[in-house]
């Protein structure tokens, strides 16, 4: 599969990411125009296919609908008229649900961030060092820190937990974006180590010809020929943190400093929401920051998965 | 090339899994015969079958007074030899004894109250309406306090006459007396949270007023200090001047008996949920001390550093504090032990490495090139220090937080761990418990059903729609259809879950109405709440599970097919139905394999699906592993159980891993 690709000698294709598999923002793979014919000539198993799509695809957004509906609704028309359109549209749900939530996706939106940050910053760091520098015992503590590619979170929660504690960290922000920012490094020096690897070493040889530093060739070689695969680290690490739940749950109690996803879950309880429409509106609202990363990020994040994945 | 890396990396993480396996194998050998502790720093006990209602004890620790259900008081000895014996008419529930053992109050459910000398001979009884349920004698033995069942407190001087009596018109049992002769006074506590000092004359001095009922006082020689334990759980220290609160422990269930060292240098709390804890002057938990049953009473001598506890299953026990302490250090040794044994294992795991390095002809390039011996090392490692530097931070977090927690996970697994307060090595008790515990049993069924249906979910309808959109003849159809079915993704894992919330919702869910619009009423139910459907309408959830993630990567992996073998198909007429399994599937096994393991990992470790669905109801239904370790670690403060279960789930998770890579072969090792 990979060897297939291996012959187009662009620059891309410095690429180890597997991924690029699914690259298909760009031009049509070849495969796929091959069966490009008329829409008149449509034979009875297109059509079979056509039908289950749709079927599919309807099912699929049923509760996207129905999240949509409702958050326009108020509940007499949710309890009254079940099955009508809103009628009026109850757009202010949208303001009473951003009441609610906005603190939240601020609070989501700055420890995602911030930690996103800080991995993208070390491990492209690290990543560097791993991939160009020669140094005992390089191999061993590279083989030590992919050996936590199998330490599952679930073994890690309530030491970790302890651990916050004992550093007297609990209901802060520091608890989110610590952890984060070094669970996230594994997989990002992953990448970042095999990237740097395949950057081409005469690049680096005519930097220290003219004199440039070991940090000079990082920053202005390294990086920006790298500027792809950070970006993928970044989504990937923006996308995770957003939608974390167990461990936000875990160590943050205060509901001014609670994420959006834990959040959402304590609409009535904690902010006292009781109307539907609004916490319908709410859910949505609290996609929005998903819906800004993935319209632009969406190849990078799948990218990103893939490779982590195949890799391991 | 990169082919080849990534099959470098899958044999690397291969040998850090095995390696991984193996430590922690050898981690185990080192720490077993560690062992389980036998209860430190307990000097003798006294067994009987009756409970033991009240202890005390003198401030040397010489003079240990015990009274107990069967009517009888024991006085005992500082080794436990029985000293003289004291038999009333019915229970005892109350005793106090001088600092210096000159004299004994005991408060009996035969309506008296009597004072005894050192010598066990009566001195007087003073009867009351009801039974007697507490008593407190000042140290020079003027003043004796009891309180009763009447409701009512009793003031007598040293020869039994009633100096007043008060009536309180509420429950009273926590009595204390401090001060001698004329400045003696009482220390009252009722049930109406209010904590009295009273003086000699019955004149109310102070009150301070507290949330529950307080059950027991103690107080300081000077009455600087007072300790109320209440039947909140909690034991708050009083200021005995003003009355303010100095501080407040929890303890998890009511507080029975409190007693405060004479100084106030340390302090005992007794409880309902089978411990006595021992606070530190600023009220910290210096240990705790585990009994087989609810704690009735509990006296300190805090000269003698001696401690007494009387229990409902009948037991008295004295301890030594000092050599209680010595096996709590004992324990965090044992700790000490453990992470000494860890880190020779990671030298005998260097000195491998090294021997690697000499041995094997890459090893031996390696060698030459540092330049022979030890000073070699150093002066390539001093040379490589900007190489240090700069992965130091992410080392250092990497060790904080991922490899730290790890080995304290696997180490706590066999302890019982309340951070801060304990960390006793109990050995496999954890697992023993989970082996009963009904909920863990229920969540690794349903765990397990779990991960198949996952799996199951996951390699069917997202690769059936792949090839569908791959083989639609429209381009434009091919984009939109894909594009649409990724869609749902933007939407947070958690809102998914809670608008199948809503769709499930018993009174105005789509599911429900939707049933009652076609006429399936019957139908109708509450999809959480019924057993029988719980756990399938959890498995429901997200239905027809196009699940965006695995569509992109099966389609992805479906484009990158090679045009050349798919011409080749046609060109011998293979129908697609062929193709898919001839020359789409074996080509889509580095998909599959990924699929498989990102899909079994998660699975295993299911939480919020049952947590903001059902929350493992109805009963035990819908456990899973992950929610039991949230609620017993979160709610119940059972670190040690929870991490035992992190620990089976690591091991899991750990065995389908190395399963995986072994055995699932990928494209990449087909073509190479």
């Amino acid at each position: 599969m990979v060897q297939a690709r291996g012959g187009e000698g662009t620059g891309q294709a410095a690429t180890v990411v597997t991924g690029e598999t699914v690259d298909s923002g760009g031009g049509w793979p070849d495969s796929a125009t091959r069966f490009v014919h008329k829409l008149g000539q449509l034979s009875s198993s297109q059509i079979l296919m056509y039908v289950i799509l749709i079927i599919l695809l309807f099912i699929t957004f049923v509760p996207i609908i129905y999240l949509v509906a409702l958050s326009l609704k108020d509940n007499g028309q949710i309890y009254g008229r079940f099955w009508s359109m809103p009628n009026p549209y109850r757009w202010e749900n949208f303001g009473l649900g951003s009441l609610a939530i906005w603190r939240p996706i601020l609070n989501s939106i700055l420890t995602s961030g911030s930690s996103t940050v800080a991995t993208v910053v070390l491990a492209s760091l690290s990543g560097y060092v791993f991939a160009r520098h020669r140094f005992p015992g390089k191999e061993v503590i590279y083989t030590g820190i992919l050996a936590l590619l199998m330490i599952p979170p679930i073994l890690t929660i309530i030491p970790a937990y302890v651990l916050i504690l004992n550093m007297g960290l609990e209901n802060t922000y520091w608890a989110l974006i610590l952890p984060w920012t070094s669970g996230g490094q594994v997989f990002a020096l992953l990448l970042c180590r095999s990237f740097f690897a395949t950057l081409p070493e005469e690049f680096f040889d005519a930097a220290r010809i003219d004199g440039a530093s070991e940090l000079q060739s990082f920053a202005q070689i390294a990086v920006p020929l790298s500027a792809p695969i950070l970006v993928t680290v970044a989504v990937v690490r923006l996308v995770t943190t957003y939608n974390q739940f167990m461990w936000p749950l875990v160590v943050i109690s205060s509901p001014k400093r609670q994420v959006v996803a834990v959040a959402l879950t304590q609409f009535t309880s904690e902010i006292g929401v009781t109307d539907l429409g609004p916490q319908m509106a709410g859910y949505i609202l609290a996609s929005i920051p998903l819906i800004v990363l993935f319209s632009f990020g969406m190849r990078h994040y799948v990218r990103g998965l893939t490779a982590g994945g195949l890799k391991a | 090339m990169s082919g080849w890396r990534i099959m470098g990396n899958a044999a690397r993480l291969r040998r850090a899994a095995w390696g991984f396996a193996l430590a922690m194998v050898v981690l185990l050998a080192v720490a077993w015969p560690l062992g389980a502790q036998s209860p430190e720093g307990l000097l003798w006990q006294f067994g009987s079958t009756s409970r033991v209602q009240a202890v005390a004890i003198t401030e040397d620790g010489r003079i240990t007074a015990v009274g107990s259900r069967d009517n009888n008081l024991r006085v005992f000895d500082g080794s436990g030899e029985l000293m003289w014996q004291f038999e009333a008419e019915n229970s005892i529930l109350g005793v106090d004894i001088s600092p210096d053992g000159q004299w004994v109050a005991v408060a009996s459910e035969d309506r008296f109250v009597y004072l005894l000398d050192g010598d066990g001979n009566l001195l007087w009884q003073f009867k009351a309406a009801r039974p007697m349920n507490n008593a407190a004698v000042a140290s020079d033995g003027s003043l004796v306090a009891a309180t009763s069942n009447d409701l009512s407190v009793y003031a007598l001087d040293q020869t039994g006459n009633l100096l007043w009596q008060e009536e309180l018109g509420i429950g009273v049992q926590a009595v204390d007396i401090y001060g001698s002769s004329e400045k003696a006074r009482v220390v009252l506590g009722s049930d109406d949270g209010l904590v009295t000092i009273y003086s000699r004359e019955g004149r109310q001095l102070l009150q301070a007023g507290l949330d529950y009922n307080v059950r027991s006082v103690s107080v300081t020689q000077n009455g600087a200090l007072i300790l109320a334990g209440s039947i909140d759980g909690s034991a708050i220290l009083l200021n005995g001047a003003n009355g303010n609160e100095l501080w407040r422990f929890e303890a998890e269930d009511t507080i029975n008996s409190v007693a405060l060292a004479g100084d106030g240098s340390s302090a005992l709390v007794g409880s309902k949920d089978g411990s006595a804890y021992l606070l530190g002057a600023d009220g910290t938990l210096r240990h705790q001390f585990r009994q087989d049953s609810e704690v009735l009473s509990v006296a300190l001598a805090g000269d003698a550093g001696r401690l007494a506890v009387g229990t409902v299953a009948g037991a008295s026990r004295t301890y030594d504090l000092a050599s209680a302490m010595r096996g709590a250090e004992r324990a965090s040794a044992q700790q000490q032990r453990l992470f000494i044994s860890i880190a020779l294992l990671f030298t005998a795991l260097v000195l491998a490495a090294v021997w690697a390095a000499r041995n094997t002809a890459a090893g031996q390039q390696v060698w030459q090139r540092s330049s022979a011996g030890p000073f070699g090392v150093v002066q390539a490692v001093w040379s490589a220090r900007l190489s240090y530097l700069l992965i130091l931070p992410t080392l250092a977090l990497l060790l904080t937080f991922n490899y730290y927690p790890a080995f304290s996970g696997l180490y706590h697994a066999f302890t019982d761990w309340s951070p801060g307060a304990r960390t006793d090595w109990v050995g496999l008790s954890n697992f023993r418990f989970l082996m009963e515990d009904r909920f863990f049993l229920s969540g690794f069924r349903n765990a397990a059903i779990l991960v198949v249906v996952s799996v199951a979910k996951t390699m069917t309808v997202p690769l059936l729609v792949a090839e569908f959109i791959f083989n639609l003849r429209n381009r434009l159809s091919q984009y939109w259809f894909r594009t649409l079915f990724v869609v749902p993704i933007v939407l947070p894992a958690v809102v998914e879950i809670l608008v199948w919330n809503n769709i499930y919702d018993p009174a105005i869910g789509l599911l429900n109405e939707s049933l009652k619009l076609v006429g399936l009423e019957e139908w109708t139910r509450v999809w959480y709440g019924d057993a029988s459907v719980a756990l399938g309408s959890i498995i429901f959830i997200g239905v027809p599970w196009v699940n965006a993630f695995a569509l992109l990567i099966f389609y992805g992996g479906l484009i990158s097919i090679s045009n050349e073998i798919i011409d080749a198909s046609l060109v011998d007429g293979a129908s697609t139905w062929r193709r898919f399994w001839s020359i789409d599937l074996p080509l889509l096994m580095g998909q599959i394999k990924l699929l498989l393991i990102l899909n079994f990992i998660n699975a295993v470790q299911t939480f919020e699906l049952v947590y903001l669905t059902t929350g493992g109801g109805p009963g035990a239904a819908t456990y899973t592993p992950a929610l039991e370790l949230y609620y017993l670690a979160m709610r119940m403060d059972r670190m040690g159980v929870a991490s035992a279960i992190g620990m089976i789930l690591f091991f899991i998770i750990l065995a389908g891993t190395i399963v995986n890579m072994r055995f699932v072969k990928s494209s990449t090792e087909y073509e190479a």
